[in-house]
């Protein structure tokens, strides 16, 4: 119970202001608690879907597309493949923090994560409509041109000032490490299969690691693989260039 | 629901659908992953709904009016800002909001400066998104996007 008041801290201290307002003014709680109301139904109906999105590009999107498309090196390019998702996104900045992190681990850049961050905040077709009609056509461009390209000006400053070890990803990060064969080293010698049987197989006179995902059981067998293998062709990246 | 929405439940389900065809286990073990993900984030985010009821409460959108038609330009662009800041409330309400605003003979600055924050700073998100992202990463977007709105909203002032 402690244990989870704890970790809702933010969640119990704005329940205890409500509890507060209801003796001094019931009328100004119920009122506030009206107001909530409409964006819980916009959360009620966008969390669901970002929860299958961000299981689905875990499950499905690779990490190489991710680092390509969206990585370090992917350059203006990246920042408009971001914008663009961004845009046509659905739901409030909260909605982006699951996906920007679930992209983050599979590879994508600081920069992309605030371009796409930003854009799903700001721009957004249905509002871009609304603004159109409620201030002008004009308006609307004018400042969509100015902040499209702020948007992009910031993820530039924010990838410089920030680095990935800054950044809270350990946990998720240990499902993303796999075990690589360098099919152009490997002779196919088979030390590794003798080494760990339940995680190595010969296909084609070259070893193919069984599992996409290392955990922590694993570790061991798996060392001994890569430290047994002559040519050192296997890599657990379970060491290598994970952020921890 | 919007149409936006509406296509991203359509693709998403879709997607989903496949996945479980596919590889029914590699689909669930993500979905546990997610869940545990999006789990810590849960009880932040209804909170922040909370909060954002209660601001709204005490900051009514009529009040913001009354800010955003200052007489001192820049003044109440960089007010507008943080009253964007800090306040959440929906497009719908905004536009017509600043739109009104604007017919009434009001500088274009702080109108902008104010539609500008109110997506791109969340100080009631501020929390999650540090929890998420990390101290450094949330204060450097955050403040770039205040700067950066009041520099829309000056630039904007000398286009429009």
């Amino acid at each position: 119970m402690i244990k989870k008041i704890k970790s809702n801290l933010f969640l119990v201290g704005v329940i205890v202001i409500y509890l507060l307002l209801f003796i001094i003014n019931t009328e100004k709680a119920m009122l506030s608690v009206n107001n909530s109301g409409y964006y819980l139904k916009e959360m009620l109906i966008i969390m669901p879907v970002v929860f299958l999105l961000t299981a689905l590009i875990e499950a499905w999107v690779p990490k190489d597309m991710i680092v390509n498309a969206l990585g370090e090196g992917s350059g203006l390019k990246g920042s408009f493949i971001s914008l663009a998702l961004g845009s046509v996104s659905a739901g409030p900045i909260y909605a982006a923090f699951p996906v920007c992190k679930t992209l983050l681990q599979k590879g994508a850049s600081i920069s992309n994560i605030v371009v796409i961050l930003s854009s799903w905040a700001v721009i957004k077709i249905p509002m871009l409509a609304n603004e159109a009609k409620f201030l002008s056509p004009k308006f609307m461009i004018t400042r969509w041109i100015f902040t499209t390209i702020a948007i992009i000006f910031m993820g530039y400053i924010v990838g410089k000032l920030v680095n990935k070890n800054d950044m809270p990803l350990k946990e998720g990060n240990s499902s993303e490490n796999n075990i690589m064969v360098n099919k152009q080293a490997c002779t196919g010698c088979g030390i590794c299969v003798d080494a760990a049987p339940d995680y190595f197989k010969l296909e084609n006179r070259k070893a193919m690691p069984l599992i996409d995902t290392v955990k922590n059981e694993d570790i061991e067998k798996i060392d001994l693989a890569v430290r047994e293998c002559p040519v050192n062709a296997i890599k657990n990246k379970f060491h290598g260039n994970s952020i921890e | 629901m919007d149409i936006f929405t509406l296509a991203l439940w359509i693709i998403t389900l879709i997607w989903f659908i496949i996945s479980i065809i596919k590889d029914k286990e590699k689909t669930i073990n993500s979905m546990k992953r997610s869940k545990k993900m999006m789990g810590s984030m849960m009880g932040q985010i209804v909170g922040i709904l909370f909060l954002i009821g209660l601001i709204l409460t005490f900051v009514p959108p009529e009040l913001i009016r009354d800010y955003l038609g200052g007489s001192n330009t820049i003044l109440s662009a960089i007010l507008a800002a943080v009253l964007g800041s800090v306040t959440l409330i929906p497009a719908f309400v905004a536009f017509p909001l600043v739109g009104s605003i604007v017919d009434m003979g009001a500088s274009i600055m702080p109108a902008v400066a104010f539609l500008t924050t109110l997506t791109m700073v969340g100080l009631v998100t501020f929390n999650l998104e540090k929890k998420e992202f990390g101290v450094k990463f949330t204060i450097a977007r955050n403040l770039l996007s205040f700067g950066m709105a009041i520099v829309i909203s000056l630039l904007m002032g000398v286009v429009l």
